[in-house]
């Protein structure tokens, strides 16, 4: 099997890597924020032009295959985000419960995808009345989020090996800077429940050298969910006969005053001359992590860690509404789609997957760009960001690479795609990519002595 | 099965190609719509200014009576071309595009405004101050909870939907017990609404969006669906959203989805299946005993005014075939199906058809002579010709009974006491026995002996909309633990109480068929129309429990008769401890 996937791997990814050339030059027009409604217009009807989906709207619904629903409800999303993004709000909600009626979050993955868009679409509504786009910060709430959230997750590393993939890659990213260093400190911007570490935690007990200190700095909203990760990780840790300090952080990194408060007490600012300090941050569209992106690289550049590892969405949060939203219709469909491949029977955990997670990030990306839900002018492009704070690009092509061969070989699901692009790697299904991990150091770090583009 | 995904591909890749000549294009002629923006830009149709007189009626409180067709149309006219969708006055904002401010302001005016909020509502506070910004342990965080209504003290901790009975459970099903911010958050948003405190609703309403999902749990739930009856009521469009709501799901329902959704609920939860046994009981008993009291034989003839799809006759004919010794007798059933004169029949007279074929069949089957007839209509209950129905197609001797599951309350309940005098006429029918199964709530916001005016008063509203939910909540609760996790039936009955409420909250109450009324409401029509109640026999009684042994804990029967409230007729089903359906036999 690991075979197969390693001699199949390098047609798709030529195919994989090419749709994504487009993809993210369909994606850049840089029209501004909810801009003309006629460019909506306009942008609709090429889009319907293509399909037979204008022709069946009247159809008896009831008797239709599942392809023609999918076909009507697709047709049905477009014309709904094209009134929303024209201003009509009552033509979109006219369309509404017929999108609701054909859509399910239990059917087919196109029924299901666009349940979650209907929901969106539904909420985006309202809020455009309200006036009102921002996220509820309620701290009883943060907690039963977190707890929600952390539920959904697991199963999501379960179900899709897309979790697994960033933590294997980045986990194998921080072996090579660590580099005979013995002494580690990672500060992940958003730990959660601490799943990746574990591996990490495994791979460093088995090296001949265990480390003299090892120390994680988890940021997160709720102090409780914080603590109950440590207590999991420190647990771990002394199973493996490891030493380890936990030091939780609630709160947004962008908030952190400044690197002294990432390292806590005095006699860890001491310590801190000795670490390895590596950056670890999974993206995703549920929340916002750093608060704000501008004092986030403020403080990594002043902070300047060994190496920073980061795994981000190929999708964008900006550009005009109905651009976006057809990107990100594109997007979940695949995430949907791929998700329901490797399924099967666990039902319930599918459905708290798509509606936890997946129908979450598609609330924040319809509602206003994305998880801060400002419209403010954001990082897109993260590692472009970092390039221009003085980090250069660390490649993930050796061991990282393998490993993720390595990893899609061993689970049944055969859509997924990895490509190797300039330093990054990229998780894709079906030709379109998904996350790209990458990896970072200071550029001029005259210590760095790894050659920044090995492939083995 | 990944049509929608390939489908996206091809049209993504499609736009990618052509984005080029539709930004060309779209440059030439924005001039022309910016001015039409402004045009309309002031509109609002929350209420109408004090300058109306009488401070801000609603909307369709005023117009309802002359403008019928107008009231609601005209908003939607008007907002075609314009951009001013907000609920509330233009006071409420510092100009009428402040919507916009959010997509182009850079951090800043994120919050809903806040005029009366002493605290600053800046972005989020720096981590080193957010300790002492939060206050009290359990109030609220973060900038934005800066314009929160700082009265409330939420509690999202998960509702116990697993655990069953006990008193815990039924505390919750009220309102207010742990867990269940729903409810909580929209009678505020409810009060705010009737006080016309229009920044509270925004704030509400902003709380109520940002946490409602119609595929959450029960609270997020009745979030969305009491949210939308809401929305529709502050934009004057309750009718306009029913329709369209009613014509979607008439458009996608097939007499398959029908019957799956009917047989689904009767498998997994007594709601429906607890008013057909008593009725049904209590039919059977009657038919009995006028076929023992007669010298020749009899034929029976059954009217059934109920909308349940027939999914009650089945067992009756069942046992019909068993309980007569020799000659079974002949069984006529009419059936009144009757929606409201807007609402869509084409879904309605296809399941019709479909299930009077198979009624006949199963009537060959069981070896019951039998007749089936289907009655549409439209309109309400009270403009039926009862007379005109032909109910004794086998002469004097014909015994008929009268069969109102869930029926009653499509009467439109007005000023003219339309409810007592439907009950009257169906005395006039003369039948040996008239069942009565509705769902206990108090929706009806007036008394019609004391007061001929439109229920559509603030009081009103608030009292529909806090009975409404107590009654939805436990409806959903119940929904919830009977259905599994992943269930489209459990999502289309859901759809069908929101409905409901979206009827309930934002349309006019003389229009209204949703309207239910309380057990000792209906006894005491019953009694006035000069009926009397016909206690169930223990027969009856055991076969109810029996029922109820079938599904999971949290049901039980009790006696109507042991409760003065219910003026001593019929039997509720409870959920909970909860008391949610009556069902009641009468006789002139």
């Amino acid at each position: 099997m690991l075979q197969g996937v390693l001699s199949r791997a390098p047609a798709t990814d030529a195919a994989a890597a090419a749709a994504m050339k487009a993809k993210r030059a369909a994606a850049s027009p840089g029209e501004e924020e909810e801009g003309d409604g006629r460019s909506a217009r306009g942008k609709r009807q090429q889009l319907l032009a293509l399909g037979p989906a204008t022709a069946l709207a009247s159809a008896a619904a009831a008797e239709e295959g599942p392809e023609t629903r999918g076909l009507r409800l697709l047709s049905l999303l477009l014309r709904c985000a094209e009134a929303v993004a024209m201003d009509q709000l009552t033509e979109a909600r006219e369309l509404l419960p017929e999108i609701a009626e054909l859509a399910s979050p239990f059917g087919s993955s196109p029924e299901r995808v666009a349940a979650y868009f209907g929901d969106a679409l539904c909420a985006r509504v309202l809020s455009s009345y309200l006036g009102a786009y921002s996220p509820l910060a309620l701290r009883p709430l943060a907690a039963a989020q977190s707890r929600r959230v952390a539920v959904a997750f697991q199963a999501y590393n379960a179900l899709s090996p897309l979790v697994k993939f960033s933590h294997f890659t980045a986990n194998q990213a921080i072996l090579q800077a660590l580099d005979g260093e013995d002494c580690l400190h990672v500060i992940d911007l958003d730990i959660m429940q601490g799943l990746q570490w574990p591996g990490l935690f495994h791979i460093l007990a088995s090296r001949p050298r265990k480390p003299r200190s090892l120390r994680i700095t988890g940021l997160g909203a709720s102090l409780d969910v914080l603590e109950a990760t440590g207590r999991r990780l420190a647990d771990f840790a002394a199973s493996l006969g490891l030493p380890f300090e936990f030091h939780p952080i609630e709160g947004k990194i962008g908030h952190v005053a400044d690197v002294a408060a990432l390292f806590g007490s005095r006699q860890h600012q001491q310590q801190r001359e000795d670490e390895t300090t590596v950056v670890h941050w999974m993206h995703h569209c549920l929340y916002d992590v750093t608060g704000s992106d501008v004092s986030t690289v403020r403080l990594l550049r002043s902070l300047r860690p060994k190496l920073i590892t980061i795994v981000e969405q190929d999708l964008g949060h900006s550009g005009d509404f109905l651009g976006r939203f057809v990107e990100a219709l594109h997007y979940y469909s695949a995430l949907f789609d791929a998700l329901g491949d490797g399924a099967g029977a666990a039902e319930a955990e599918r459905h708290a997957v798509e509606r936890q997670l997946l129908g979450a990030e598609i609330r924040n990306i319809v509602a206003v760009g994305g998880p801060k839900r400002t419209g403010e002018v954001r990082v897109e492009r993260w590692g472009d960001e970092l390039r221009r704070a003085g980090f250069r690009p660390v490649s993930l092509h050796g061991s990282p690479a393998t490993q993720a061969r390595l990893l899609l070989g061993m689970y049944p699901w055969k859509g997924y795609t990895l490509v190797e692009e300039d330093a990054c790697l990229k998780l894709g299904w079906k030709d379109l990519s998904l996350l790209t991990a990458s990896a970072w150091e200071p550029a001029d770090d005259a210590a760095a002595s790894a050659p920044t583009t090995t492939t083995s | 099965m990944d049509t929608l995904f390939k489908l996206v591909s091809l049209q993504a890749s499609e736009q990618q190609q052509q984005s080029a000549s539709y930004n060309s294009r779209s440059t030439t002629s924005s001039g022309s719509r910016s001015s039409s923006h402004q045009t309309n830009a002031s509109y609002n149709y929350y209420y109408h200014s004090t300058s109306s007189g009488g401070g801000g009626q609603y909307y369709y409180g005023q117009q309802h009576q002359h403008q019928h067709q107008q009231y609601y149309l005209e908003p939607y006219q008007q907002e075609e071309c314009g951009n001013a969708h907000h609920l509330y006055m233009d006071e409420d904002f510092s100009s009428s595009s402040s919507s916009r401010q959010h997509f182009h302001s850079h951090g800043a005016a994120v919050q809903p405004p806040t005029s009366s909020a002493a605290t600053p509502t800046g972005p989020t506070p720096p981590l080193s101050t957010s300790s002492t910004a939060a206050g009290a342990a359990h109030a609220l965080f973060e900038a934005a909870d800066l314009s929160f209504p700082p009265d409330l003290n939420l509690d999202f901790s998960s509702p116990a939907s697993s655990s069953g009975g006990g008193a815990a459970s039924s505390a919750a099903v009220g309102g207010g017990g742990g867990g269940r911010w729903a409810s909580q958050l929209l009678l505020e948003c409810a009060r705010a609404v009737a006080a016309r405190d229009s920044q509270r609703v925004q704030q509400l309403m902003w709380m109520l969006n940002e946490l409602a999902s119609p595929y959450g749990d029960v609270e997020q739930k009745l979030a969305s669906y009491f949210l939308q009856g809401l929305f529709a009521r502050l934009t004057a469009s309750g009718p306009r959203t029913l329709s369209t709501l009613a014509a979607a799901s008439d458009r996608n329902t097939s007499f398959d989805s029908t019957r799956r959704t009917a047989l689904r609920f009767q498998e997994l939860s007594p709601w429906s299946s607890f008013g057909h046994v008593a009725a049904n009981g209590a039919i059977l008993e009657s038919f009995l005993e006028a076929a023992a009291a007669a010298s020749e034989p009899q034929r029976f003839h059954i009217l059934d005014l109920s909308n349940t799809f027939c999914t009650q006759w089945p067992t009756l004919l069942e046992a019909l075939a068993t309980r007569s010794a020799n000659d079974t007798p002949h069984l006529s059933i009419t059936t009144v199906v009757s929606a409201a004169p807007s609402a869509p029949t084409a879904a309605v007279q296809r399941v019709m058809r479909e299930i009077g074929q198979r009624m006949e069949k199963f009537a060959r089957l069981m070896g019951v002579p039998f007749s089936f007839r289907t009655v549409h209509h439209a309109g309400d209950l009270a403009e039926l010709d009862l007379d005109a129905l032909d109910l004794r197609d086998g002469g004097a001797t014909t015994a008929l009974a009268v069969n109102c599951v869930n029926s009653l309350r499509g009467v439109v309940p007005g000023g003219a006491r339309r409810r007592d005098a439907f009950a009257a006429s169906l005395r006039r029918l003369d039948p040996r026995v008239v069942t009565v199964v509705e769902e206990e709530a108090d929706l009806v916001a007036f008394d019609p002996d004391e007061s001929e005016e439109s229920g559509d008063t603030e009081a009103a509203f608030l009292k529909v909309f806090g009975e409404g939910l107590r009654f939805f909540s436990a409806y959903m609760d119940s929904l919830e633990e009977s259905f599994p996790k992943t269930s489209n039936e459990r999502v289309a009955l859901e759809r069908g109480a929101g409905r409901a409420i979206v009827d309930l909250v934002s349309c006019p109450a003389s229009e209204s068929m949703e309207r239910r009324e309380t057990a000792v409401s209906w006894a005491r029509r019953m009694r006035s129309a000069g009926f009397s109640p016909v206690a169930f026999s223990e027969d009856v009684a055991d076969d109810v429990r029996s029922l109820l042994r079938r599904y999971r804990e949290g049901w039980s029967m009790r006696d109507a008769g042991l409760d003065d409230s219910a003026a001593g007729a019929g039997v509720f089903l409870a959920w909970k401890e909860q008391p949610l359906v009556w069902a009641s036999a009468w006789r002139p």
